[in-house]
């Protein structure tokens, strides 16, 4: 009974308070919930079966991503899934900041996080039946194994490359610029061959990557003519290059962003029926999947419209994921009418320096 | 004022009014302008349409420079008469007003005198243009090492937008990425250029954030870039950026001259321009008793009246109150150990709007190696040194410009022959002298062209 409303499609809107204490008996019953859930939360300072009633109460958690690097995957199986649970597969953090976290994919999320993105695209107006061209992280990532799946989803093929933005992030962190761009370009001329022979008609990248793409007329040309919708993720869009993407380089072509991570299994679809001055806003299966955004030095949230830190949350069956503070920076946004948490736009990577006037010298 | 002053990016197919604004705040800190920054597929766009973009022939181009400068400097350029713009210009950089007078007149003179000033770089070998008579017994061709340049403009002093004419001339396609401090000056002037001529997709103004910026040098053929130690470290290995970083121009004075005849060109070195440019004066070697002459020009130097940077009079630079508290600190933690003749109790002074000038600094040091008489700070600020034949030309290196008051030839040689001192100049002329055609930091032709052998039938 507790269970159903966990298994509601994603565009369903269950009373989040009730959501979250249906997934904390299933998370915290020794009949259902993953040995690593069982285990940790005999550390914790409260019973998430009766002190977590609410949305706001996921707080409560401590962020628990950091112990991703080291548990055994089959520990975080739900025991409710039986003996023989349908994995679609074990997927990794970037690996920007040391070892890898890893977090299990089961079928039941996949299908139904799966047909959430797949209606978006719909009202978007994504093509169905045609084939995919994935020019994003491959091998541990989650988005490159979306790839394939939402593509026979909707069916078509998907074609991919092979990337590693591990590789990429460890030469730009060490001053090799230069070589990232060679692979980075090397990945663009991976895709060119698909793109040249094939029939092709959805294209999946990071904003990075459809920078170099657009920096090169003869693919500008074939996108132009081959393609009709470019999903783009990972990464920050503003408002100009959106603008200059729709009007000036792919006017004929539909775009589409989702924000997402590894951590929340998924991730967040642009809002449909933005104008060209608005910002990218990013509105998340809630109350699966949550953003809070705020302050990172007092951890309140901060006021619509301002800018603060994202903290993530999901909650599934598949997985609890609660209270995760990611890097980004975003603006909050209200987020549609029923929803719990916030609604991101301008997402970008936690401040750099780089602004303090240079005193000595005289430029 | 009122609204603020809308300063559009000019891309290939015209302005270009970003969402993405920076407001650039005047010396007191009031709203003044507001600047599109474009994103790098903005700068990857244009920089692909200014190389496919037709080359206006060479006299199209020079008559174009030519009226492009006098619309600059007289005119009314967008709107803005020039009146306005070197008022807007003094609030918005604090240059004084004189000071960005005279550098607009600089611009149109060198906007007219672009190629003959460029000319002087062309090999004595080497001719324009293959249908030349000499060409029949063979002979080298001076040609553009590529076909689009880039400049990473800086905002101290609207005068670093004289040098870039040059590649105009030469026939270069040009993007211009404007300081944020001061990014008036290059939107006039390339405003002024379309108008007199010049393709919207032959010269563009891309005002952009750091991380654009760079896209701006990797899609040139040649770039030019203004900054400090650490840009010349970060493009010293890159053939394709010529830096222009710190000045640290010197004077140095021997025994066998009298400085009191010198005394006019040394304050003025230091103090012209505002003390803002790289051929401001930062130190002073006096061979034999320096005392004197650090209070001699103290003297002189304290006498310049503190004046709002619009001012007809002004002659120093104002700075946000906050900046200008910065420079001071940073100037009273580098002074330690040297002995202040002016500017020991502060260098700020404020002008009540939030705006301060920063007021001429004199100090004495007792070590001709000392650090200090590398440190250049954007105001008139000189460190004063003793120097001795024992001492040799090590401390006068790494100058931009070096004025040697000197008799001793074998000096004067020795002081030539070092490539690091990049401009020499001997007797009674101030650091800050430069002429179109004579090089300032070796003639920007050199960087831009090289010579290939040709000859016909």
């Amino acid at each position: 009974m507790t269970e159903s409303i966990l298994e509601l499609p994603l565009d369903e809107q269950p009373d989040p308070g009730e959501f979250i204490r249906a997934a904390m008996q299933w998370h915290f019953n020794p009949e259902t919930g993953s040995p690593y859930w069982l285990e940790r939360a005999k550390s914790l300072d409260f019973d998430p079966r009766t002190d977590v009633t609410s949305f706001g109460d996921l707080a409560r958690f401590p962020n628990i991503v950091d112990e991703l690097r080291d548990v055994r995957v089959e520990d975080l199986i739900p025991r409710g899934y039986g003996p023989d649970p349908d994995i679609v597969g074990i997927f990794e953090s970037g690996g920007t900041t040391g070892p890898p976290k890893r977090v299990i994919m089961l079928q039941d999320w996949w299908r139904r996080s799966g047909a959430w993105i797949s209606a978006n695209l719909d009202a978007h107006g994504f093509p169905r039946d045609v084939n995919w061209l994935g020019l994003v992280p491959t091998g541990p990532h989650l988005v490159g194994a979306t790839l394939a799946r939402l593509a026979a989803y909707r069916g078509g093929i998907g074609f991919s490359i092979d990337m590693d933005p591990r590789w990429v992030k460890k030469l730009i962190g060490g001053g090799k610029a230069e070589e990232a761009g060679a692979y980075a370009e090397h990945l663009v001329e991976q895709a060119s061959f698909t793109m040249r022979t094939q029939d092709v008609g959805v294209l999946l990248t990071t904003p990075p990557l459809l920078e170099r793409i657009a920096r090169n007329d003869e693919l500008v040309g074939l996108i132009n003519e081959k393609i009709r919708g470019i999903m783009w993720a990972g990464a920050h869009m503003d408002a100009d290059t959106r603008y200059l993407y729709r009007n000036e380089v792919f006017p004929q072509v539909k775009l589409f962003g989702v924000y997402g991570s590894t951590m929340i299994l998924g991730g967040s679809a642009e809002r449909l029926g933005l104008g060209p001055d608005d910002p990218c806003i990013f509105d998340p299966p809630s109350p699966i999947i949550t953003f809070l955004v705020i302050d990172p030095d007092t951890g309140s949230r901060v006021g619509d419209g301002e800018r603060g830190q994202v903290v993530m949350n999901h909650v599934s069956r598949n997985m609890l994921l609660p209270n995760n503070l990611e890097r980004d920076l975003a603006t909050r946004i209200e987020p549609p009418a029923g929803r719990a948490g916030d609604s991101v736009a301008d997402v970008s990577p936690v401040a750099r320096f780089g602004n303090e006037p240079v005193i000595e010298g005289v430029y | 004022m009122t609204e603020p002053l809308v300063l559009d990016a000019l891309g290939p197919s015209g302005p270009y009014r970003a969402r993405t604004r920076q407001p650039i705040p005047d010396v007191a800190g009031n709203p003044l302008a507001e600047l599109s920054l474009v994103p790098k597929l903005f700068v990857t766009r244009a920089m692909s349409a200014l190389r496919r973009s037709r080359l206006l022939p060479r006299q199209e181009r020079l008559a174009a420079l030519t009226e492009a400068g006098q619309r600059f400097a007289t005119g009314e350029v967008d709107g803005m008469s020039a009146g306005d713009y070197q008022y807007t210009v003094s609030r918005m950089s604090g240059n004084p007003l004189p000071i960005v007078r005279k550098a607009a007149a600089a611009i149109a003179r060198s906007a007219a005198e672009a190629y003959r000033s460029a000319q002087q770089a062309r090999p004595v070998g080497a001719v324009n243009d293959w249908r030349e008579s000499t060409a029949g017994r063979g002979t080298a061709i001076w040609i553009r090492r590529g076909s689009v340049f880039a400049v990473h403009a800086a905002g101290n002093h609207p005068g670093v937008h004289s040098l870039w004419l040059e590649a105009l001339s030469l026939g270069f396609r040009v993007a211009v990425r404007p300081s944020r401090r001061e990014p008036l000056t290059p939107y006039r002037l390339v405003s002024a250029l379309r108008a007199a001529g010049f393709g919207d997709d032959q010269v563009v103004l891309l005002p952009t954030g750091y991380e654009a910026a760079d896209e701006i040098l990797r899609q040139a053929d040649l770039g030019m870039v203004y900054g400090g130690q650490d840009v010349i470290d970060k493009y010293a290995a890159d053939p394709t950026v010529l830096p222009n970083g710190p000045g640290r121009s010197k004077i140095l004075i021997t025994a066998d001259c009298d400085w009191r005849e010198y005394l006019d060109m040394l304050v003025d070195s230091v103090s012209h321009e505002g003390g803002t440019a790289c051929v401001n004066t930062t130190a002073i070697f006096v061979e034999g008793d320096a005392t004197p002459v650090a209070e001699a020009v103290a003297q002189r130097l304290a006498a310049i009246p503190s004046l709002p940077p619009e001012d007809d009079k002004a002659v120093l630079t104002a700075y946000r109150l906050d900046d200008a508290k910065k420079f001071e600190n940073y100037l009273h933690s580098a002074a330690d150990g040297a002995t202040a003749h002016l500017g020991g109790g502060g260098v700020v002074d404020e002008l009540g709007d939030g705006s301060a000038v920063l007021r001429p600094a004199v100090y004495q040091v007792d070590d001709p190696n000392a650090p200090q008489v590398n440190v250049e700070l954007a105001f008139p600020c000189v460190w004063v040194a003793p120097w001795s034949r024992e001492a040799g030309t090590a401390p006068l290196t790494n100058s931009l410009v070096l004025t040697a008051v000197t008799r001793d030839e074998r000096l004067i040689d020795e002081l030539l022959a070092d490539p690091a001192i990049k401009n020499l100049y001997l007797g009674n002329h101030p650091t800050y002298w430069m002429e179109p055609g004579i090089p300032h930091d070796a003639y920007l032709g050199e960087f831009l062209m090289r010579t290939k052998a040709l000859i016909r039938d």
